[in-house]
């Protein structure tokens, strides 16, 4: 039982290194499908914003990362 | 199939694997070298069979799935998957977190396993097993993961599992020659590349998924793997500027 509770958390972990940078790329590519396929924006657009997006998301989320916590 | 369709999708499955095995080889070295190799071979043998089971099981069931749902699945997780490594390699790389020590953690899980020697004397050759076979499903199933993710979305299962498992024979018969932690692979700099390729894989299926046709097709991803280089070095950069500044 401990370890099927310990591979579910690896498989969690897998996915939610941190909280904030997960929900991010998640809404980003909430917000890219809502554009391309409600929208209508050109999807070659959607997929500058998926790049650049996931591009700033990493360096804020390594920045957060190296600020002291508080 | 194109050489550069299959290589960065080999490429990621090899590196990965490397250092994922590389870490379950210490653990498993930590048990051979407490309690003998059996516990320790059949451990892994029964932690290998189970990960070769998911793979086998979940193969043929993500061939019913329609391409493009599963490249918009495999290519969120894989982007996840892909900037948490990249965001961890950075930190590490700039100073803020300590890097992965091979020797250290051996000399944990040999104490740790020492500790339980004094505790329970009746199953140690169990408790032994279960520990290199935890070692294994655990650091194996990011390798099941990777060769799934990098390899379903183009028919590439069977060319990323041969570099996971070159990846595992490589390991091994290094383990083999030195009979040691392997803390000279530059893990780091590693797991850096691979959260770069994954990064670039998570983006590109993505898009694909969502009907996004990126020019030059599979060439993009080169591109999207130089960006992803440079901003993980950029934050990495910056962290260590900004850690200096809070010391």
């Amino acid at each position: 039982m401990t370890m099927l509770k310990e591979l579910a958390a690896e498989l969690i972990g897998m996915f939610v290194v941190e909280r904030r940078l997960t929900i991010s790329v998640l809404a980003i590519v909430a917000m890219v499908a809502s554009l391309v396929d409600f929208i209508g924006v050109a999807p070659l657009l959607g997929g500058a914003a998926l790049l650049l997006g996931s591009l700033t998301l990493l360096v804020e989320s390594v920045l957060r990362g190296a600020r002291p916590p508080g | 199939m194109a050489w550069f369709t299959a290589l960065p999708a080999v490429s990621a499955a090899f590196l990965a694997s490397l250092v994922e095995v590389v870490e379950a080889f210490t653990i498993v070295l930590a048990v051979a070298t407490l309690r003998g190799w059996r516990p320790a071979a059949i451990g892994t043998i029964v932690g290998l069979t189970t990960l070769a089971g998911v793979v086998l099981l979940l193969g043929p069931l993500l061939a019913r799935v329609p391409i493009t749902s599963l490249q918009l699945t495999i290519g969120v997780l894989l982007l996840l998957f892909g900037l948490g490594w990249l965001r961890k390699a950075s930190l590490r790389a700039a100073g803020v977190i300590p890097l992965h020590d091979e020797e250290a953690i051996f000399a944990a899980e040999t104490a740790q396993l020492g500790s339980q020697q004094q505790r329970v004397h009746r199953s140690l050759q169990w408790v032994a097993g279960i520990t290199a076979l935890k070692a294994v499903l655990l650091e194996g199933l990011e390798v099941v993961f990777i060769v799934i993710a990098v390899g379903a979305g183009r028919g590439l299962l069977l060319p990323a599992s041969l570099g996971a498992l070159a990846a595992c024979a490589l390991v091994l018969a290094a383990g083999a020659a030195v009979h040691r932690p392997l803390s000279r692979v530059p893990e780091n700099t590693l797991k850096f590349g691979v959260g770069v390729m994954l990064s670039a894989f998570g983006v590109f299926w993505t898009g694909e998924g969502l009907g996004i046709p990126w020019p030059g097709q599979d060439l993009a991803l080169l591109l999207f793997a130089s960006l992803f280089l440079a901003a993980g070095l950029l934050g990495s950069s910056l962290a260590r500027k900004l850690s200096l500044g809070f010391a």
